[in-house]
């Protein structure tokens, strides 16, 4: 099946081109424009946007924490249903079918899931696999497991590590490692209550820093090509801008990937105590080696679930519920924390939220380096993006949105003295090129020859929302399945793994790791290949030599 | 070898599969029940629910949302089984507990706490049996008072004593509470633990609101134990496909979630049905109910039926006869466990997917 899409404006910075033109498909993959052969099938692209299909480096849409949030919150489904589309909780995107659709019809074809429990994998899983259209992965948490923990307070060697990590990415089938709030769930254990990069987990003798540093050093080594992805301690605190600086300091180079920046980029000045740290944050992370990256999470107002595997942050976050109820997990490892809440344009303090993600997104200079995120569903869900783009893209629209917000929250900002506008290549490049990159996608978030022929295909309206909101064609691996923005079938995507070298010693000594600290055969908690029901449920992303 | 029937007879399991898909294809709204079956089989079930305008249900559905209606309305702290078992050095016993191998496990194993206590301290309120030191198999169990009944009053002034308000006798003396909440405060990472099934809701909320009063100070945490028949797997894969839990209706082209509405008692007193498929891989349960509209029937081996099923096929008993995907108490989430005695018998999910493939085509998406 050969596929022309003709004449529109082609946006591929990768293979540099930003022009009018065409892109060919066969096969599920681009290809160059074949000679003397006639197209299958021709679609007219011509005054509309072609780039390559967007990738979501952190949004949480499946797993035992997105679904308690479901089973927790049966109002957002309901009340989602009776309203018309454009109404604030028309988003809920609640099933792992419509999250699919929803993601489909906006024009974004890879999606990660950076919260995954390794006992939980099979789980999270299963609801990837009932999710369409889309391509996934999962980040396997370590840094709150005992085992790790263990291997450090034992200062076993490097190599020790290495094999547990490899270990868990296989069992887990994840294609990368997170670490949130090293450490800090496992001293919550212990009855701690606040958790910094320095502090030591009672009992194990280990710092915050070391299991980063640890954890870091490991990926590396076994050249998972996506680094570290680091949910730092002390998130959503006043004055915790500290903590983000120290942990990019802490990088040392070396590649590190902070998440969702914006709830780690709060000063202590101000009336309230209150205020941006973004721009210092930023001059940071635009001064800190290329290999250190960042997302945002970026705050929209309206009803939503703060779900997060900080279960320290949650659990002191629980009394603040909007509406009020939450489940606080203690979990094997990191547990989760499930906390509705509802950002409001009048609330100081979520207004200052709000500026200060798109601060982070203006002033760190390298759109290759800052990544497109809401930490779906924590800073706002994730139906709420073409919102965002419209914003990156026009002051005027920011100005707008300035004006109806608490003087005094902007007054502690730098937003309103910002100028800069996205452009569409910078949201190509940061939407789709940077993150197959940092995920070593190499077939990815570019239109060349031999990508993976995920396509999104856009009206080039003035209202960038609207424009983004319903892809006007969106092809996966080659195949159409969203037009003029309605769902046309659902596909099964396949969840992306890396399959690291490991000394196969390490499975017998986690075989009676299990037996001895559980009484559990290790087998329960992996996911076996053939468990999901789809015809090619995986694919294998190398890693580095 | 398969067995199937249809109206008692014998038939080949083609035959009952035609049968059974004519049922579903003539109802207006077919009840999905009983839904014990792995997660394959409640997917397919829930498709089925979903194409056919049907309602999905559970046999433990009441229980399980009583529980969940707790964390839906108010705070919950939770662990799992493994954290349970590996760190809690006391334990908070709530009501009558059945006798499962977790359970026995818990309250007889010694904690594998790594710092403090070696040994669980475990309190036990209302047991109702009278023996529960004898279920736990310890001497060493602390009861405190007896009748389930009292349950409610003593969680109540256990409270109060908790955040140190005056309270008045219950059936417990003051003292025996003051000291019950002297030992919980001094508990390192405490766990209380109910059957979901004997405790009523009032009970549930009051505990996990002690629960979090306990955490002022100290590290507590709630364990309630789930039915049985991958009641929780259930739950899950209901929460991804439909966003809700079971009790869910899609006669309105979207899932509807109303336990009262979607009850399926309700609906069978009612005769707001007119099919129903009745699940219980696990078990061979057969459906509660004394009158009932054509049923299609999918069980393990030897249900007793008060009705007589239209359609009845022995499906195989996940993990037993086929592989399965189920919540595990053990490890307290999904796993993948093997056939430990494989058979051809059929699995519900295939048992449905025949039947919905029988079906006359309606263009509807399939999952």
């Amino acid at each position: 099946m050969l596929t022309l899409l003709a004449g529109g404006r082609v946006i591929d910075p990768v293979n540099g081109r930003d022009e009018a033109g065409d892109v060919w498909m066969r096969d599920g993959r681009i290809v160059d424009a074949p000679r003397e052969t006639r197209p299958d099938a021709t679609y007219d692209a011509t005054g509309k946007i072609v780039m390559a299909g967007a990738i979501d480096i952190h949004s949480h849409i499946a797993g035992w924490n997105v679904n308690t949030a479901r089973l927790l919150l049966p109002e957002y489904h309901r009340a989602a249903m009776a309203r018309p589309a454009t109404t604030p909780l028309s988003y809920a995107g609640w099933s792992t079918f419509e999250t699919g659709g929803r993601y489909a019809t906006m024009g974004f074809t890879t999606v990660v899931e950076p919260a995954v429990s390794p006992h939980y994998a099979l789980h999270a899983h299963l609801e990837l696999a009932d999710t369409p259209i889309i391509d996934k992965a999962t980040l396997a948490m370590l840094g709150n497991d005992d085992y790790l923990l263990s291997l450090l307070r034992a200062k076993e060697s490097e190599s020790a590590i290495e094999d547990y990590v490899a270990w868990v990415l296989e069992m887990s089938r994840s294609i990368g490692i997170k670490v949130v709030n090293p450490g800090g769930a496992a001293a919550f254990k212990e009855n701690v209550r606040a958790f910094s990069l320095d502090d030591v987990v009672p009992h194990y003798g280990i710092s915050s820093r070391q299991i980063v540093k640890a954890l870091q050093r490991a990926v590396n080594k076994l050249g998972v090509p996506h680094p570290l992805h680091v949910h730092c301690n002390n998130l959503g605190l006043a004055g915790n801008v500290e903590t983000a600086l120290e942990t990019i300091e802490a990088a040392e180079g070396l590649p590190l990937h902070l998440a969702h920046l914006q709830f780690y980029s709060y000063g202590s000045d101000g009336e309230r105590g209150f205020s941006s740290a973004a721009a210092r944050l930023a001059e940071a992370v635009n001064a800190a080696a290329a290999a250190v990256t960042v997302d945002v999470g970026q705050v929209m107002f309206g009803p939503t679930v703060t779900s997060s595997a900080d279960v320290l942050r949650q659990f002191n976050a629980r009394h603040r519920a909007r509406p009020k109820k939450w489940l606080i997990l203690d979990g094997d490892a990191n547990g989760a924390g499930i906390v509705p809440y509802e950002y409001r344009r009048s609330d100081f303090y979520n207004a200052v939220q709000w500026a200060v993600g798109l601060e982070l997104f203006l002033l760190i200079d390298d759109p290759e380096r800052v990544f497109f995120t809401t930490d779906h569903p924590n800073g706002a869900p994730f139906t709420s993006y073409p919102e965002i783009f419209a914003l990156l893209m026009s002051r005027d629209l920011r100005a707008k949105w300035i004006a109806d917000l608490p003087s005094a929250a902007m007054a502690v900002t730098t937003l309103p003295s910002i100028r800069r506008e996205y452009t569409l290549p910078e949201i190509a490049v940061m939407t789709r090129a940077a993150p197959a990159r940092l995920f070593g996608l190499t077939d990815r978030g570019h239109l060349g020859a031999g990508a993976v022929a995920d396509v999104a295909v856009y009206e080039d309206d003035a209202d960038r929302a609207k424009m983004f909101r319903a892809a006007a064609l969106v092809f996966k691996d080659g195949e159409l399945v969203v037009r003029d923005g309605g769902v046309l079938r659902h596909t099964w995507g396949r969840a992306l793994t890396v399959a690291p070298q490991r000394d196969r010693a390490v499975d017998r000594r986690m075989k009676d790791y299990y037996e001895e600290r559980y009484g559990l055969a290790d087998d329960l908690f992996k996911v076996p290949a053939d468990a999901l029901g789809r015809p090619e449920p995986f694919e294998v992303v190398p890693c580095r030599p | 070898m398969e067995r199937a029937w249809v109206a008692g007879e014998p038939v080949q399991l083609d035959a009952a599969i035609a049968e059974a898909a004519k049922l579903v294809a003539a109802s207006r709204q077919p009840l999905i029940a009983g839904l014990g079956a792995d997660v394959a089989g409640v997917r397919a079930a829930i498709s089925l629910a979903q194409r056919s305008g049907g309602v999905i249900d559970h046999m433990h559905a009441e229980s399980l949302l009583r529980n969940l209606d707790v964390a839906r309305s108010s705070g919950v702290m939770l662990t799992t089984p493994t954290e349970a078992e590996v760190h809690a050095d006391t334990l908070l016993v709530a009501g009558p507990v059945r006798q499962t191998t977790l359970f026995q496990q818990l309250v007889s194993g010694s904690s594998r706490r790594t710092t403090g206590a070696k040994v669980r301290r475990i309190f036990w309120l209302c047991p109702e049996s009278g023996t529960a030191t004898a279920v736990a198999g310890r001497d060493s169990v602390n009861v405190v008072g007896r009748a389930l009944r009292d349950l409610p009053a003593v969680l109540a002034a256990l409270r109060a004593c908790i955040v140190g308000r005056p309270i008045a006798k219950t059936a417990i003396s003051v003292r025996t509470l003051e000291q019950l909440s002297r030992d919980l405060k001094a508990s390192r990472f405490g766990v209380a633990i109910w059957t979901v099934a004997h405790v009523d809701a009032l009970a549930i909320e009051m505990l996990c609101g002690l629960v979090d009063d306990l955490n002022a100070k100290t590290r507590f945490s709630t364990l309630p134990l789930p039915p049985a028949d991958n009641a929780l797997g259930a739950l899950h894969a209901c929460g991804w496909m439909t966003g809700l839990p079971m009790r869910t209706g899609f006669g309105r082209g979207h899932a509807h979630h109303d336990p009262w509405l979607f009850d399926s008692r309700r609906l069978i007193g009612g005769g707001e049905t007119d099919c129903v498929i009745w699940i219980s891989a696990y078990h061979a349960e057969a459906p509660p109910w004394r009158e009932a509209p054509p049923t299609i029937a999918l069980t393990a081996d030897g249900a007793a039926f008060r009705v007589p099923p239209r359609v009845h096929i022995a499906v195989g008993v996940p993990a037993i006869d086929h592989p399965a995907i189920h919540y595990l108490p053990s490890t307290g989430t999904l796993s993948a466990v093997a056939a430990s005695q494989p058979s051809t018998r059929i699995s519900v999910a295939d048992a449905i997917s025949r039947i919905a493939a029988s079906l006359p085509d309606d263009g509807a998406r399939r999952c």
